[in-house]
């Protein structure tokens, strides 16, 4: 994977500890090929007050047979749980295959590289900023 | 020649057309009246002898705008021509007397935005399969597939299918209100 491009457009792979379940992605995805399934569940109530009810994630689904690859999720996502890979080498016999389910693209993630540094005299990012001195590259 | 060159030639042979330059492309905008006189014009006096492609554009109210590209390999030089013809009778000459390459680009404008290239020796469908009904690319057909799919957005955080009195009706990005008609 070292000669190709930073900003490679392979797959997509999905960070699902970060997705809220927001549905942004999928409401913006002009193929509709993005699936999202999900459920509430509701926690068992702290000593006092109501029970808290949270979104659980039952279905995360792309099918690249679909996709035509313009990033808008992944641009969509507020929570940056998708990220482009460089991978591209996942061809199928069936096109069923082609619909990777939420552990196919969480699996993804390891391949995703790093960002771009910084260019040289760039001003450091607005968190690196905010978290104080010591934070951030360099 | 140079896109300056081609201007100039193009207001004394071409009075109507309407010619812009930008970079190494000229835009010339002729009335369908003088399609193949353009055509004939770009290929023998401007040099842009290499047919690249043609196609239409739907532009609904207005009709529909027929493009094509030309390049000078010579000169290194892009020239688009458009024209502009009536939605309720879009028939145009058929430029493959002038470039033998159209023809099949033609056929493929006629199937997919029911533009009649008049005089065309064999306007048959070329990739949309026997029977097929309509043209896909003008703007109001409406896709199959959309029509059949649910749409995946519909859904709310936590719920099982699509919400069905949701508080605010979501309906995908880029479709039109009305859409698809019933």
């Amino acid at each position: 994977m070292t000669d190709l491009a930073p900003r490679s457009r392979g797959v997509i792979g999905l960070l699902e500890e970060n997705c809220t379940l927001c549905m942004l992605c999928a409401r913006e995805c002009p193929d509709w090929c993005i699936y999202i399934e999900s459920h509430k569940e509701a926690l068992p109530a702290p000593e006092s007050g109501r029970p808290q009810v949270r979104n659980v994630l039952d279905r995360f689904a792309i099918d690249f047979s679909l996709c035509m690859y313009c990033g808008i999720c992944i641009e969509a996502c507020p929570y940056d749980a998708l990220f482009w890979s460089g991978e591209f080498a996942y061809s199928e016999t069936s096109i069923a295959g082609l619909t990777h389910e939420k552990d196919r693209l969480r699996e993804w993630m390891w391949t995703v590289p790093p960002p771009p540094a910084h260019d040289a005299g760039a001003p450091l990012p607005r968190e690196a900023r905010a978290a104080g001195p010591g934070a951030g590259p360099g | 020649m140079t896109a300056a060159e081609i201007m100039a030639e193009a207001a004394q042979s071409l009075p109507a057309a309407r010619c812009a330059a930008e970079g190494t492309t000229v835009t010339m905008d002729v009335p369908p009246e003088d399609w193949l006189a353009a055509l004939s014009f770009a290929r023998d006096v401007a040099g842009c002898d290499f047919f690249d492609w043609l196609t239409a554009v739907d532009e609904q109210d207005e009709g529909f705008a027929v493009l094509v590209h030309l390049y000078s390999i010579e000169d290194r030089q892009h020239l688009l021509v458009r024209t502009l013809i009536p939605r309720d009778n879009p028939v145009l000459p058929t430029a493959s007397g002038i470039f033998r390459g159209a023809g099949w680009p033609e056929r493929e404008t006629h199937e997919m935005f029911g533009v009649v290239f008049d005089g065309h020796p064999g306007l048959a469908p070329l990739l949309l399969p026997e029977g097929f009904e309509g043209h896909p690319l003008r703007k109001d057909f409406a896709l199959a597939a959309r029509a059949a799919q649910e749409w995946p957005g519909a859904r709310e955080p936590g719920e099982r299918r699509a919400a069905e009195r949701s508080r605010r009706r979501l309906v995908p990005p880029g479709v039109p209100d009305g859409w698809p008609p019933p």
